[in-house]
């Protein structure tokens, strides 16, 4: 079975964008992009193609569904916790969902406008989405998310929200929720996969705790245990241990010096939080690619290639709005960087 | 029943503000099934907005009956029309106020199941504290210097609360575990006392109110907590008859609320499928039988008073892949539609294959299984278990008594095969017969397969696939000339000539077709022709061949009862009725289950593949009540 996944990522990978594809598109003129997206492995999109309704929503939509297509083709051969681990990671898009329902139901939209705005999970959906629509308010559909797959993330989220009636804390427990639940699956797969799986696992949880301890520490002003509360229990490049410290300190150029290395040199400089991610990024994307080309297990291969897409596909994503509203090349081009945030912060 | 009823495409046109009813009336005639409307002229959607205001509807009434209990069968009036939009808009503004209503009733009955379960903790907890030797009065007084907080939080969370608490200087100290809920101590200086205030709120943190008497004195506590479930247990009473009394005074309003949502579902329904409108225009079309238009027209006559206007037209050739499929079939035949239908539905003209399949199923089981009392205990289990099988207990006792039947035709009971004479032969003993004979079976049912073949590829319009091709007639020609040139050269007959000559001329148009057929370059239009003539011959051998497989199972049956024989014959007389008891429930649920598979995989496999196409579309008739 490894040997049939191996040989799929590796056709797959063909399919990855070099930065020629991106400039190429970035000149393709509005009646031929369909064409262009469909030569570039992207027939969804495509299909979906017009240059006078580029809505955000059906583009979106369309490039989900294409990510979505190609985990199915990945997780056919696979089995037990690397099945399990490649399925939850789609679940970051349902948790989305979930965030849009809760936000919804806070303004008070009415359900089919609502079900219209969430992203079609297809056969990865795990949600009953019409029926949580329906729900008359926050707390009614947090009672019934709390019968669904989300109960453990869930529960603890709506007694918080219960208490406080702010959907930060919501947002904030759900995210925290969902990425405990990613480390701890893929933790059997680190002890299997070995180092590769772990690099891309620590370079996902490093980049997601340091962005959130800037921002909640020096955008939001929460005080230090409730921010290292908030973070990720984590045990790679930034353990718990280091977290705390962090958290700890006064100011984000301090927190910056006092990261280890090689990750303070790499973030020497940086001048926001959106560019401290973007470098961080970065590196993922690079330490995916490592594991991508290389004889690591073909798991670890999967999981590279599907951090890969997604952040090809977001560039693309920032392209095509880009367009749409007819900014310069170069406000697109620094789009394409910074959209890298909206995926996964 | 061999094949599908002939439809009719209508398109009913009506005005917009009597769709609802024009949807009602249409499932009411029971036999509609919604299609996509496509239409230039008609650009509006205009029952999406009914859709959605009826799922509202249905989604609150549903919530509000879950909660209200049995509330009878619904008597739907003869002559009740189905809401407008604008009725269900305000039938959701009323049910909205009730759900409001219902939900704080039941929220409040939420909290009190809270608090009682709360007060059990609390009990428990008292219990603890008062063995913890500590002196609660000190320990909780209000200090300027020291904050103490006790409360449970889920067990999951203790570690990580204690390490962000570290950091302002509290302790957290667990002292008892509920299920998942831990109970803590958590002291620290009181001017950090909003830090941990903050992260307690994220995790889940429940305070745990210690009454001013635990404080003092651990006895006056166990007073005041009976005064409080006392508190509790008056509070529930109230709520349970407050909950009586909105259930009957909502009462007929829901009942009225649930003839509304079943008399609005037909319209909600055929929006999926989308029905078109313009202005104050709308139009929905879909499929009905042939022979039933006339009673259509006059059911909407009598309704509308030539206020519609219905088109009917019958599918060309070309639209017969969008026509549902509509077969009739007896009740006897029922059980074994969803055999069938497992492999696909037939397309709208094809042959039905369920009559012979019902047949053919039987008649293999039965030959492979042949038992008098292996069928009996079949028979009888079957019919046993009537009420939990429902219909599909049918197939059990029809394929019971096959068994029966060929078990007399075997001589075979509970494998015993000299207890009573064959009526026709003991495989045993005739095995060269009984393969003969299955291979013969074979050879028929093949030639059926090709025959409804020809005919589904002509009715549907490929005659050159109906002639020519390798499942057409051409393939039956080679085949009936391959089956009667084998035949005389084991001697069973003088017609090798001939028939060699029939498969020869057969193959060769087989050929002659693929390689008319194949757009390629010449060196793989041979490669192709060659290993699709070769196919074809070594495809029908092959599948003939399957069938020994009957033969091969009825000798198995007769052999496992040997097995079984021979082991009881080695024990005692308890042992030896013990083992052909166990020998025989092992050779029906084993036997049976491999020989009922074998049946199954026989028809699908030699039969159906051949030709059954299965990529029909069902017929789903627009319903007052039930479809989803």
């Amino acid at each position: 079975m490894s040997a049939y996944l191996n040989t799929r990522v590796s056709l797959y990978s063909g399919r990855l964008w070099q930065p020629a594809d991106f400039d190429a598109v970035l000149k393709t003129p509005d009646e031929e992009m369909a064409a262009a997206l469909s030569s570039r492995g992207l027939d969804q999109l495509a299909a979906g193609y017009s240059f006078d309704s580029q809505d955000n929503r059906s583009l979106e939509q369309r490039l989900i569904a294409e990510v979505l297509e190609e985990t199915k083709v990945l997780i056919r051969p696979l089995t037990g916790a690397a099945r399990g681990f490649l399925i939850y990671w789609t679940g970051r898009i349902e948790i989305t969902n979930v965030k849009t329902l809760l936000r919804g139901k806070m303004t008070g939209e009415r359900p089919a406008t609502l079900i219209n705005r969430l992203t079609p999970m297809g056969s990865f959906g795990s949600l009953d989405i019409q029926d949580l629509a329906h729900a008359e308010d926050v707390s009614e559909l947090l009672r019934r998310l709390e019968a669904g797959p989300y109960a453990g993330i869930v529960r603890h989220a709506r007694r918080a929200f219960e208490d406080s009636h702010d959907p930060f804390i919501l947002d904030a427990a759900l995210d925290r929720g969902y990425y405990e639940g990613l480390a701890h699956r893929a933790q059997p797969l680190e002890n299997e996969a070995g180092d590769s799986f772990r690099r891309l696992m620590g370079a996902l949880i490093d980049r997601i705790n340091l962005v959130w301890l800037l921002r909640y520490r020096f955008n939001y002003n929460l005080p230090p245990a409730q921010v290292y509360f908030l973070l990720v229990a984590s045990r790679y490049s930034l353990p718990s241990s280091r977290l705390r410290e962090l958290a700890a300190l006064g100011s984000p150029e301090a927190i910056l010096d006092a990261l280890p290395e090689p990750l303070r040199a790499s973030l020497r400089g940086a001048p926001d939080i959106p560019g401290i991610f973007s470098r961080m990024e970065i590196a993922a994307a690079e330490v995916a690619a490592k594991v991508l080309h290389s004889g690591a297990p073909a798991i670890a291969r999967a999981f590279a290639y599907l951090i890969l897409r997604e952040r090809d596909l977001r560039a693309v994503r920032a392209i095509l709005r880009g367009r749409h509203l007819k900014l310069p090349v170069a406000d697109i081009r620094l789009a394409m960087y910074r959209s890298s945030e909206e995926g996964n912060a | 029943m061999f094949r599908a009823e002939p439809l009719v495409r209508i398109r009913l046109h009506m005005l917009a503000s009597e769709a609802p009813d024009a949807a009602l009336e249409l499932a009411r005639f029971g036999i509609f099934s919604p299609a996509q409307y496509a239409s230039e002229a008609l650009t509006e959607s205009p029952a999406e907005a009914y859709r959605e205001a009826w799922l509202e509807a249905e989604s609150r009434v549903s919530k509000l009956l879950e909660r209200c209990g049995n509330m009878g069968e619904m008597v739907i009036p003869e002559g009740a029309a189905a809401p407008t939009l604008a009725d269900l808009e305000e039938l959701n503004k009323w049910l909205k106020g009730v759900w409001n209503t219902c939900l704080s009733a039941h929220e409040g009955e939420a909290r009190i199941q809270e608090e009682v379960r709360h007060l059990d903790a609390l009990e428990e907890t008292l219990g603890k504290l008062e063995r913890l030797n500590v002196d609660l009065a000190h320990l909780l007084r209000e200090d300027g210097l020291l904050a103490v907080n006790i409360g449970s939080l889920p067990a999951q969370n203790v570690r990580r609360v204690g390490e962000a608490l570290t950091m302002t200087g509290s302790l957290v100290s667990t002292f008892d575990q509920v299920g998942d809920q831990a109970y803590a101590v958590i002291a620290g200086p009181r001017d950090r006392q909003e830090e941990v205030r903050g992260v307690l709120s994220q995790a889940g943190w429940r305070e745990l109110p210690v009454p001013q008497e635990l404080r003092t004195h651990p006895q006056a506590a166990r007073a005041w907590l009976a005064e409080e479930r006392k508190r509790v247990e008056e509070l529930n009473v109230a709520g349970c008859a407050a909950m009586d009394t909105l259930r009957g005074q909502y009462r007929s309003g829901l009942d009225e609320a649930r003839l509304r949502v079943t008399l609005g579902r037909p319209l909600a329904e055929a929006a999926v499928a989308g029905v078109r409108g313009r202005g104050g225009l709308a139009g929905l079309s879909g499929w009905i039988p042939r022979r039933r238009v006339e009673e259509l027209k006059a059911a909407l006559e009598a309704r509308f008073h030539g206020r519609y206007w219905l088109d009917v037209k019958i599918p060309t050739r070309e639209e017969a892949g969008q026509v549902p499929s509509l077969v009739s079939y007896p009740g006897w035949l029922k059980p074994f539609v969803p055999l069938v239908k497992s492999y696909g539905v037939p397309r709208y003209g094809e042959f039905d294959p369920t009559l012979p399949f019902a047949f053919t199923y039987l008649l293999l089981f039965g030959a492979m299984f042949g038992d008098i009392g292996h069928g009996a205990i079949i028979l009888v289990l079957a019919a046993a278990l009537f009420r939990k099988l429902g219909r599909m207990a049918w197939i059990g006792v029809a394929a019971g008594a096959v068994s029966m039947l060929f078990g007399l035709l075997y001589g075979s009971i509970f494998g015993y095969e000299d207890v009573i004479e064959p009526v026709w032969l003991s495989p045993l003993h005739n095995p060269i017969h009984v393969l003969t004979v299955a291979v013969g079976f074979g050879v028929g049912f093949i030639v059926l397969t090709l025959l409804v073949n020809t005919r589904n590829k002509y009715t549907a319009g490929h005659v050159e696939e109906a002639l020519f091709d390798s499942t057409g007639l051409a393939g039956l020609l080679f085949y009936l000339g391959a089956v009667g040139g084998v035949v005389s050269m084991a001697g069973g007959a003088d017609l090798a000539t001939p028939s060699w000559m029939l498969a020869g001329i057969g193959i060769t148009i087989v050929a002659l077709y693929k390689w008319i057929e194949t757009r390629a370059g010449l060196g793989e239009r041979i490669l192709v022709t060659a290993i699709e003539s070769l196919e074809t011959g070594i495809n029908l051998f092959a599948n003939t061949l399957s069938f020994m497989r009957v033969a091969a199972f009825s000798l198995n049956h007769v052999a496992l009862a040997l097995a079984v024989f021979t082991l009881a014959n080695g024990l005692d007389t308890a042992g030896h009725w013990i083992t052909i008891t166990l020998g025989n429930v092992v050779i029906i649920v084993l036997e049976g289950g491999i020989v009922a598979i074998q049946a199954l995989r026989l028809m699908y496999y030699e039969g159906f593949s051949r030709f059954f196409s299965g990529d029909g579309t069902e017929f789903v008739p627009l319903k007052l009540a039930g479809v989803k």
